[in-house]
């Protein structure tokens, strides 16, 4: 090369070099035009726009900047960007719903936004600054935005205890908790539930016909058009046994081994023949019948079909099972046994011991087999006979197989555990670690988990989990309750977040122990937290009640709260058992403050009670809710022998705080003064009813009383 | 569910009621409060049950209030069946009753469950509830009454505002 030419390019490189600076610019360019374009630029100019559309545009702006916002929560790992495009979060003034998102302010929630951030309620990913990769489940992220319709699965993560701001949640915790899911599954913050009957000794108590078409059809009642599904389960009435996908074969060796199964003999009571040969004969055995089985409040536990207007609908309790059709499975030895000590045949049923006479015993038996059955139950049922030892052999593999003892005892065979996967971290689950097989549906976990529960072979053909038929609420309640399902908190700091569920647990020693036992007390009440919710808590009892009270109360009970009807039955209780359940009552069941002896009523006079009664009618109007007499509202208590009924102590501590004897009491606290509150005391304490017995001697008087209790 | 035992005894205890007076004319409720208490999310217009009521996070928490406290005396139908409104001298309105309602302001009706009708020269049988329930709570009752006011409930507009009602 000669040396003129050295250091010069020729044209053809000075073009390369042109062009590819061209290019190098233009690269270079795009980067700043692609971060000015970006989509949360857009959102930041778009609420510029639009604060100064507005007359508070100052108080709009006052803290904006165009750059990312972020909430960092080193402790509870949290990074949340979401406010850098949902800039008006924190903004009361922008809360009306004529606000277009995303600016629209947060409804006021008991958690301040800041200390919180978004995602630990909301989900999604936190960092981003994409619509798309903040909300959505994109390669890198699976754990997409939770719809607002779950979002109480949220509060469940941390409130392992019910809360109020979130029924839909602990809707979903209760049907778990009913349904048994745990006799399968693995879960957290859900109550145990009871089991499904022990079945040792099934083979007394119905055929193998019956158990053959219960396996079929685990419910009896239909409705007009012949389905099975009464009302779906609105009512948490129905059968609480699901219903598995077995084989013809399957259901003939199942019901053949369950028919075999006597592990201790029935008590055959014979009803004296006196009674028998009396009643026999009469006309009005099964109507009387009927009205004893309404007066010992069968139904407060046990719902009934009724079919009205075409409609078929299960009216009573959930505690027990539905009677519908009980005489058309029972076997009436069964039966008569049972209704006498129900504890020997199923040592931890919640049935209690009602004190029988023969009298009502033969006829509340006769109007059970006669009444409550169907002629037509078995119709499709083929005559099975006595099942052979291979059947026999192939139901025994069955019943481990498909998980029958997973909710069944059987023989003292303690129930199965983890027959299904454990779901304490479902919630978190990403959806490629769920199976849909061949199902359609989206892949995320909501839809993973509505289908699994609607249809469980849908996602899984293999699946062993039966089949429940679910209403459109109960199924979100139950998706919510498995979405808290969060396994434990990712890091230490959200650990002390938790707030966890108080054990509870109630003990009852001395004498009280057997009465509690025998009649079940706490199947309905409950007692320091522990027992049933459908009957009035009864911590507190014997601070409120007076011991007399409740003696005449348990032996002869009346309904007080006149917008409720009366559902306690009547035991039959002997004098001894009510006294001793009074004793108890009165004296261990104290609210500390609250002691019943701490009034002394001597100083009441007529002159405080008579000023007491005008601030009741005139300057308060109790009457608003309450009867006395024949007028008054029945939101609260009929106060009618409140001078009889509640303690002293107990009235002056309820006016002056309702809600600290009873949490959840509708009654709105007020402003008495101490003054008034002994005046209203002393004039409460003058309305007395001698007891009435409850005359109940025919329908029609049973009819009137329910009615004048609901007017 | 524990924490609704008040609720829930007394929509159980209506079950009877049904049971033995053929003529009642109220649909039997569920057994448990919130099989009755419907969706979370929405409420059936009460002048028109087939149409469904969009509920926000407030409202939501509103309705849960009205349905413990306040449905005895402001709706004809209530989770027990019968209703205590007609008991009442004055009647109260009912809580959708947008003729009513729409008129009086949010501070108006703050004040009103909050001192009780007494406070205000209404009548007392409307209580007072500021020391039962919070604030937010009074206030997200108010809002229920809002979304559920039929003819519906028009927000004043502010004064110079681009987003005025038109
Ligand atoms: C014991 C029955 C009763 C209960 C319970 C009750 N109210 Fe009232 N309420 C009334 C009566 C009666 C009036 C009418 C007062 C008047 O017009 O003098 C009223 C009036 C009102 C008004 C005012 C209407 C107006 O035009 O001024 C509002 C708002 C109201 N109630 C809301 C509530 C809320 C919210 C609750 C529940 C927290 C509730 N009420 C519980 C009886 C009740």
């Amino acid at each position: 090369m000669p040396a003129e030419d050295m250091g010069k390019l020729s044209d053809k490189l000075r073009l390369t070099f042109a062009v590819s600076t061209v290019v190098c610019v233009l690269v270079l360019a795009i980067s700043p035009v692609k971060d000015f374009r970006a989509e949360w630029k857009h959102y930041k100019r778009a609420y510029v726009k639009f604060a100064q559309g507005r007359s508070d545009t100052k108080r709009l702006l006052g803290d904006y900047t165009m750059e990312i916002d972020q909430i960092w929560l080193p402790t509870m790992n949290v990074t949340d960007r979401c406010m850098t495009c949902h800039q008006g979060i924190a903004q009361p003034s922008l809360a009306d719903s004529s606000v277009p998102q995303p600016f629209r302010a947060h409804p006021s929630i008991p958690h301040n936004i800041r200390e919180w951030g978004c995602t630990i309620c909301h989900r999604g990913q936190g960092p981003a600054t994409e619509v798309a990769e903040a909300h959505k489940t994109t390669l890198a992220w699976e754990q997409p935005l939770l719809p607002a319709r779950f979002l109480q699965a949220s509060c469940g993560s941390c409130h392992q205890a019910d809360i109020k701001e979130a029924p839909q949640l602990a809707r979903g915790r209760e049907l778990l908790s009913y349904l048994n899911c745990q006799g399968c599954h693995r879960l957290n913050t859900v109550d145990r539930s009871r089991l499904g009957p022990d079945l040792s000794s099934v083979g007394y108590k119905v055929s193998r016909e019956w158990i053959y078409k219960w396996l079929k059809e685990p419910r009896t009642v239909l409705d007009k058009d012949g389905n099975t599904t009464v009302n779906g389960y609105e009512n948490g009435d129905e059968s609480r046994m699901p219903k598995f996908r077995l084989k013809e074969e399957e259901i003939r060796a199942l019901s053949g081994f369950l028919s075999v199964q006597k592990a201790k003999p029935i008590e055959v009571y014979k009803i004296n023949p006196a009674v028998v040969s009396a009643w026999s004969k009469n006309p009005e055995l099964l109507s009387q019948g009927e009205l004893r089985f309404r007066q010992m409040m069968c139904t407060t536990c046990h719902p009934l079909a009724v079919t009205r207007a075409g409609e078929t609908k299960l009216i009573g309790g959930n505690i027990g099972p539905e009677l519908t059709k009980i005489g058309s499975k029972v076997n009436k030895a069964w039966l008569i046994a049972w209704l006498r000590d129900p504890k020997s045949y199923l040592p931890n049923t919640s049935m209690p011991q009602y004190r029988w006479s023969d009298e009502d015993l033969y006829k509340v038996s006769e109007y059970v087999t006669s009444k409550l059955s169907d002629s037509d139950l078995f119709s499709n049922v083929p005559q099975l006979g006595a099942p052979t030892e291979e059947e026999i052999q192939t139901g025994k593999r069955l019943f481990t197989d498909k998980g029958c003892s997973s909710c069944h005892v059987l023989n003292g065979a303690p129930t199965q555990k983890d027959f299904g996967p454990d779901l304490t971290a479902l919630g978190r689950k990403n959806a490629s670690e769920l199976e849909f097989s061949k199902s359609k549906i989206e892949r995320n976990l909501v839809s993973y988990i509505q289908a699994k529960l609607q249809d469980p072979v849908s996602v899984n053909p293999a699946a062993r989990m039966p089949q429940y038929s679910w209403n459109q609420e109960d199924l979100d309640a139950v998706t919510t309750a498995l979405l808290s399902q969060t396994g434990p908190p990712p890091t230490s700091a959200l650990q002390h977040l938790v707030i966890p569920k108080k054990e509870t647990a109630f003990q009852v020693v001395g004498a009280f122990a057997q009465v509690f036992e025998r009649y079940k007390c706490y199947a309905c009440h409950r007692f320091n937290g522990y027992g049933g919710t459908l009957a009035p808590d009864l911590s507190y009892e014997g601070s409120r009640a007076q011991k007399k009270w409740i003696a005449e109360f348990l032996k002869n009970p009346q309904t007080i709260r006149p917008a409720l009807i009366l559902r306690m039955p009547q035991f039959n209780m002997s004098d001894k058992d009510a006294q001793v359940a009074a004793e108890y009552l009165s004296l261990v069941l104290q609210k500390p403050d609250v002691d019943p002896e701490s009034v002394d009523v001597r100083q009441f006079t007529p002159a405080m009670a008579a000023k007491g009664k005008q601030l009741y009618e005139v300057k308060y109007e109790c009457q608003s809710c309450h009867t006395i007499g024949a007028t008054g509202g029945y939101v609260g208590p009929n106060l009618n022998n409140a001078g009889n009924w509640l303690t002293p102590a107990w009235i002056e501590a309820w006016l002056r705080n309702p809600q600290a004897l009873l949490p959840d009491t509708l009654e709105p606290r007020r402003n008495f003064t101490e003054e008034e509150i002994r005046a209203l005391t002393a004039y409460l304490l003058t309305l007395r009813t001698g007891i009435k017995t409850q005359s109940v001697k025919s329908a029609g008087n049973l009819h009137s009383l329910a009615q004048g209790a609901g007017r | 569910m524990r924490k609704k035992l008040i609720p829930a005894i007394l929509l159980v205890s209506s079950v009877p009621a049904i049971l033995f007076s053929a003529g009642c004319k109220k649909e039997p409720p569920g057994n448990s409060a919130t099989a009755t208490f419907g969706a979370y999310d929405t409420e059936p217009d009460w002048n028109d049950t087939s149409k469904l009521i969009k509920l926000g996070y407030a409202e939501s928490q509103g309705k849960h209030i009205f349905y413990t406290y306040c449905v005895w005396c402001h709706a004809d139908a209530t989770p027990a069946g019968p209703s205590n409104r007609s008991n009442l001298t004055p009647m109260p309105p009912l809580l959708n009753d947008g003729d009513k309602l729409n008129g009086e302001s949010d501070e108006y009706l703050q004040n009103m469950i909050t001192l009780g009708g007494g406070a205000l020269g209404k009548s007392e049988m409307m209580p007072p509830y500021g020391k039962t329930l919070t604030p937010e709570e009074i206030k997200s009752v108010i809002a229920f009454a809002r979304a559920i006011a039929q003819p519906p409930y028009q927000k004043p507009g502010r004064p110079g505002s681009a987003y005025a009602p038109k």
